[in-house]
């Protein structure tokens, strides 16, 4: 258990820069996922401080040591990859073994060492078999049992539920989390699915175009996202955006959207033409006549809620969120209510301003 | 609709049988034939008389069978595992490269192969002469006192060896290459944060899983080999064939030199049952791996 500190690193594939100078710092015993879409940088940041890529400029230090220029075996960590990259020909127990193996670890202590890896991941009765004769999930566990048996100063994790199956993703995802809760080691945690961000992270890192738009808790950056990107990024199903027309006193401000209805709503803005941004569940059907109302196009029952996908007057598209027992039916007029204190608006560069 | 089983039957039959009527005609008649053969006292065209298993009783006693036997197993130590492992490692420093380089580099290694064996018989006959070959120029240098290769019977086997594994390694290398690329990146990258050194990488990594691609280039080999002849005719020119015979040679000094059809056909059919036994344990040896996994 350590911390890992980047200091304003960089990287570069041929004439491409892929990582722009980022800096981080991950206390001992953290749960941090870097969230970010395709070729945000994510993986290759992840890579960096596994030693599979090079660091070009800038600095890495695990647990108080440089680490910049050792070797991947010489960093004290351990990664769970994508595709696991378990060894074929080997068996589980050899998996797990060969690592210590390599250091010449006592056999005993490796025997032990694995022994308890089994059983943490409840697979004892694995340990005989070869990565063929495994489910995918069971491949997933060896992976982690991979890991765990060197005990290192992290865990690194990239993307590792991706080649899960639904249910499965989302048990293992708890077993993760309980793993963390006992090993108490700092882990980082390479992902594209906001759900396993949220759900897993102490703090969440969002990538974007080799640099980083917002480090917050999952919560932080659920309500009060950095900027346009991450707003639109984190939360299924996605921020609303209409554009709106500020106008009014002070704090006390007033947004007209496209289709003439107002919103009144406190921010310290100065005005003019910004787009606001709501959350489904922020956009509630009302059941009395309001400001504002759509046309539904398209409902989508999920059972425990409804999705109802609208057409305001202009022809901006709105999802607000409903019961799971509405009535609303395709093509009926809604009536909406805004939660203004949920409202946020964002300006021509993208940052985030806040409704109070 | 309704399948018309005995029409597409016909179809299948219609389609397969020119293929089946040239096998049968240049090689299942001919291998019947050369059994029949190697059963009479025969010359090489025109009839025999029956001698039960005579030509066979005699080769245990047959001087030239003898060393023509030990030649190719002696031929085929040198040949089959030292290609195996230039094979091998010219493809793990091929891997290494990439690019153009790498192209330019593996299309170097590979020409060889494309050449006639007229041509690589031409090439290096002229570079072991005795009087002006390369070869001798370096020997000359290190002060090696020259030897003539292709006419000493000491070193006529390693050398024939060593040009025909210049010769046909390209193409092992390629399937190397093949074997390798095809072991998931991945795997290399958990065992370099597995602390895994070169070596152990090689031994504990890369080899069990080229095992099958290994098994596959040995057993190539060891058949191409075991019927080397062209190298070993060519070579001996202006030699001492007797002393540099191999099976497919011995064949052909019995059948077309002395026109002796029946004992040809004999020794023929003892290198076949020897390439036969050796490709079934190869196989064997294939199936293991592969249940390993």
């Amino acid at each position: 258990m350590s911390d890992i500190v980047l200091n304003s690193v960089s990287k570069s594939f041929g004439g491409v820069r892929v990582i722009d100078g980022i800096s981080l710092d991950v206390p001992s015993g953290e749960f941090v996922v870097f969230l970010g879409p395709s070729g945000s940088g994510k993986s290759t940041l992840l890579r960096m401080i596994a030693g599979l890529e090079t660091i070009d400029e800038g600095s890495l230090t695990i647990g108080g040591k440089r680490s910049e220029h050792l070797a991947p075996g010489q960093r004290d960590v351990a990664m769970v990859f994508q595709n696991y990259a378990l060894y074929p020909h080997m068996t589980v127990r050899d998996n797990m073994a060969f690592g210590l193996k390599n250091i010449r670890m006592d056999k005993a202590q490796i025997a032990r060492r694995v022994q308890d890896a089994a059983r943490i991941l409840e697979m004892d009765a694995l340990l005989d078999r070869r990565p063929a004769q495994l489910s995918g999930g069971q491949r997933q566990r060896v992976a982690i049992g991979r890991a765990i048996v060197k005990e290192p100063a992290a865990f690194l994790f990239d993307e590792p539920l991706s080649n899960l199956d639904a249910a499965l993703r989302v048990r293992t995802r708890v077993e993760l989390a309980e793993l963390h809760q006992r090993m108490q080691s700092t882990m980082i945690y390479v992902t594209h699915d906001q759900t396993e961000a949220m759900t897993l992270a102490d703090r969440i890192v969002i990538l974007n175009n080799c640099r980083i738009e917002q480090i917050g808790s999952p919560m932080d950056v659920y309500l009060k996202p950095a900027s346009r990107f991450v707003a639109g990024f984190v939360g299924s199903p996605g921020m609303n955006f209409i554009k709106a027309e500020l106008s009014g006193e002070g704090e006390q401000q007033v947004a007209t959207l496209g289709n003439g209805s107002k919103v009144a709503l406190q921010i310290d803005l100065p005005p003019g033409t910004y787009e606001l941004g709501i959350r489904p569940e922020a956009v509630q059907v009302s059941q009395t006549p309001a400001a504002t109302t759509g046309k539904a196009a398209v409902v989508e029952r999920l059972g425990d809620r409804t999705l109802v996908h609208l057409h305001l007057d202009d022809g901006s598209a709105l999802v607000a969120l409903d019961s799971g027992r509405s009535q609303i039916r395709s093509g009926d007029t809604v009536h909406l209510d805004f939660d203004t204190t949920q409202l946020h608006l964002f300006d021509a560069d993208g940052i985030a301003h806040h409704a109070k | 609709m309704l399948r018309n089983t005995k029409k597409e039957w016909l179809i299948g039959y219609i389609l397969v049988a020119p293929f089946v009527a040239i096998y049968g005609l240049i090689f299942v008649y001919p291998t019947i034939d050369m059994f029949l053969l190697s059963f009479q006292d025969a010359p090489l065209i025109g009839a025999g008389t029956y001698v039960g298993v005579d030509n066979y009783t005699r080769l245990p006693s047959d001087r030239r069978f003898d060393t023509a036997f030990w030649n190719t197993v002696y031929f085929v130590v040198l040949t089959v595992i030292p290609g195996t492992f230039v094979a091998l490692g010219i493809a793990m420093g091929v891997t290494r490269l990439s690019g153009r380089i790498q192209s330019l580099v593996l299309a170097l290694f590979f020409l060889p192969y494309i050449l006639p064996v007229s041509v690589v018989y031409r090439i290096w006959d002229w570079t072991m002469n005795f009087q002006f070959g390369i070869a001798m120029h370096v020997l000359d240098t290190l002060g090696i006192d020259r030897v003539p290769v292709f006419q000493t019977s000491t070193w006529f086997m390693p050398a024939v060896a060593f040009v025909t594994i210049w010769w046909t390694c390209g193409f092992s290398v390629l399937l190397f290459l093949a074997g390798l690329r095809a072991i998931p990146q991945d795997i290399y990258e958990a065992a370099s944060l597995d602390n895994t050194s070169g070596w152990r990488t090689f031994r504990h990594i890369t080899w069990p899983l080229l095992w099958p691609i290994t098994a596959l280039v040995l057993t190539i080999q060891l058949i191409l080999q075991l019927k080397i002849f062209d190298q070993v005719y060519l070579f001996s020119q202006g030699g001492r064939p007797n002393d540099n015979l191999v099976m497919v040679y011995y064949i052909f000094q019995r059948a077309f030199v002395n026109n002796q059809g029946g004992r040809a056909a004999a020794i023929a059919v003892v290198l076949f049952i020897m390439v036969i036994i050796i490709a079934a344990l190869n196989f064997q040896l294939m199936r293991m791996s592969e249940r390993r996994k």
